[in-house]
């Protein structure tokens, strides 16, 4: 077990010392503090016309709260669409392109410890992304009055992060598939994109078959945790996808040696 | 230390290799010398535990690859054919980050890499990425990375590739001083590499092992290439049957004129081969002058490893060993000679003959 885990920490570290001197991840990081910080300026400015609204009928409203949908909303999307692909896209693919992937087979690790210590390494640096945006939210919640409960921001960015586990758990897998970055990242994408758009899909499909697809769907899990209700079917779900992301992983390595060369 | 057994590896319908079958001692050194696309790195991977084979075992510290392949994994230093490297990596992190997973304690890896480092000479690049390093210093970084670990067996995939000769002296003498201590298999289309490194030699060619031996022993069974060549003048006509009963002479033939050394006109060259393990030299002079003969030149004409494995490798229609001795002096056999000599023997092609088992330079290329 120890071995294991020492084998985790060294992947992970390696990873995380690859985001670092990396000029894409510099990129990635700039680029969604951009966008996020546009979004975040949208969410307020929604949120604030939306206050009027209701003012207006003589409502009351909870402004932080609708900031907070807004936000999470546009960076979830951000996420899932643009940001998770491209950081899961090399994970394995480039390991393959380069025939390093033909170093960590022929090492004393197994698949699943690579393909944890990859996933922990890649989440981490997510984390690091969406870290700075607390800021921001830190400055507009402080000004709420009543002062909003923090856990609910805090359950919010957990369901991001699960969020972001599930998607690049399965990008991993996309990744392992080819040795080209764009195609992992475009597939990703799109595997990603139906998985989000589940809700609308199933719409057109009979009850029978459309209700339990629905349970599949990230962005109604992600929409629960948002609301800061505690759904236990969404964890399991975003768990689900994990693992299911690692062990599809694990095989896929595995079933590579079995191909041509 | 390795013993293969029986070893096949097939994709889809095409053999890579069949029935491959041979042993290392502990301790020495194996050169695996085949042509491009022999089996080589199939034979390899298999070793080193990234292929599973199609049929037979393979035993790699008295472990079989398929069964326990974490305790070969352990046990191996392996060097692809593409050296396997992080480009935005020092060497010194990377050695560091291989030593790890390999699953040297952290107190022993300071001192593992600084060893390798200066095994492989690289103490001077030590902090500087691997992304800026030449093609020679990336090959030696992954024979650093092959042998940071300690391993007992060391598993060389054309170690030598890309190297300028210098480098290629540097890394030879390296191979050679890890024999004794570990147990080394390396594979090479470079002949000299193995008349130099290896105490013994397994030539594989289509997929088969054609011949497995020690250095000396191969010298031992091409003796028939042995013996002299003499250019003398008069009537050769009588001095063959002469020449023919000294014992030990096994055959006299004329030979003409070669392009590079042209022959006066009443002069005549004539090809002796001796019996092994005799040397007849001596009583060939004496019966010459003895003949009233005047000797001119006469040469002794051995053997070379490039007369053993192009005996071994081809078939049928043998290659002209005169052109490809004269196009490559000392330096072994090109790469486009044996590339040719092996796609059905065909004079030099002026396109370059697609080879599938190369597709690996295309990411290497990629990769830089």
């Amino acid at each position: 077990m120890r071995v294991i885990i020492a084998n985790i920490l060294a992947i992970y570290r390696k990873e995380l010392h690859g985001y670092f001197v990396s000029p894409l991840s510099y990129a990635i990081a700039g680029g969604f503090w951009l966008i996020a910080g546009v979004l975040f300026l949208f969410g307020v400015q929604a949120a604030l016309g939306a206050a009027a609204n209701a003012a207006a009928q003589g409502q009351p409203v909870d402004v932080p709260y609708l900031v907070l949908q807004e936000f999470m909303g546009g960076v979830g999307l951000l996420s899932v669409l643009v940001i998770l692909p491209v950081l899961s896209m090399g994970l394995y693919a480039e390991e393959r392109k380069r025939g390093t992937l033909e170093l960590l087979a022929t090492s004393p690790l197994t698949n699943w410890a690579v393909a944890v210590g990859k996933l922990l390494g890649v989440l981490t640096f997510y984390i690091s992304l969406i870290l700075p945006l607390g800021i921001y939210e830190a400055i507009v919640f402080s000004a709420a009055v009543p002062s909003m409960p923090l856990s609910v921001p805090l359950l919010a960015h957990a369901g991001l992060i699960l969020l972001a586990a599930a998607v690049l758990s399965l990008g991993m897998f996309v990744s392992s598939l080819t040795d080209s970055t764009v195609l992992a990242a475009f597939l990703t994408f799109v595997l990603v994109l139906v998985l989000w758009l589940m809700e609308g899909i199933v719409r057109l499909l009979p009850t029978a078959i459309g209700a339990p697809l629905a349970q599949l769907s990230l962005l109604r899990h992600f929409g629960t945790l948002v609301q800061g209700v505690v759904d236990t079917s969404g964890l399991v779900v975003f768990v689900s996808y994990i693992i299911l992301g690692l062990f599809l992983t694990a095989q896929s390595i595995e079933a590579l040696r079995f191909q041509r060369s | 230390m390795i013993e293969v057994e029986h070893l096949s590896k097939t994709y889809g319908t095409t053999a890579a290799i069949e029935d491959v079958t041979f042993t290392v001692e502990p301790g020495e050194i194996l050169g695996f010398l085949g042509p491009n696309g022999a089996g080589k790195t199939t034979t390899m991977r298999i070793l080193a535990g990234y292929l599973p084979a199609s049929e037979g075992t393979a035993r790699v510290a008295g472990f079989e690859v398929h069964e326990s392949p974490m305790a070969v994994r352990k046990r191996i230093g392996y060097l692809p054919e593409t050296p396997p490297l992080y480009p935005e990596m020092t060497v010194e992190g990377f050695l560091h980050f291989v030593a790890r997973i390999k699953g040297v304690s952290a107190g022993d890896r300071p001192q593992r890499v600084r060893s390798a480092l200066e095994r492989c000479n690289l103490q001077e690049k030590a902090h500087v990425l691997i992304r800026k390093l030449s093609k020679g210093f990336r090959q030696r970084v992954g024979i650093a990375q092959a042998i940071v670990h300690d391993p007992p067996v060391i598993i060389l995939d054309e170690p030598t590739v890309g190297l300028d000769p210098r480098q290629i002296i540097d890394v030879r003498n390296l191979i050679k001083n890890l024999a004794g201590s570990h147990t080394v298999i390396l594979s090479t289309h470079i002949l000299p590499e193995v008349s130099m490194t290896c105490s013994r030699v397994a030539i594989i060619n289509r997929g088969q092992i054609v011949a497995t031996n020690t250095l000396s022993d191969f010298m031992a069974q091409l003796s028939e290439g042995s013996g002299y060549e003499v250019e003398v003048d008069g009537d050769i006509q009588a001095l063959q049957p002469l020449l023919q009963l000294i014992s030990g002479v096994r055959l006299v033939e004329e030979i003409g004129a070669d392009r590079s050394t042209p022959l006066p006109e009443d002069r005549k060259r004539l090809r002796l081969l001796s019996e092994f393990g005799i040397d007849p030299g001596r009583e060939i002079a004496q019966m010459i002058v003895g003949a009233g003969l005047g000797l001119y030149e006469m040469r002794r004409t051995r053997a070379t490893l490039e007369d053993v494995f192009l005996n071994l490798t081809t078939e049928e229609k043998p290659v002209d060993r005169t052109d490809v001795n004269s196009e490559t002096p000392s330096e072994a056999i090109s790469e486009e000679s044996i590339d040719t000599s092996d796609a059905d023997r065909a004079p030099l092609l002026s396109e370059p003959i697609p080879s599938e088992p190369s597709a690996p330079e295309s990411s290497k290329e990629e990769a830089a």
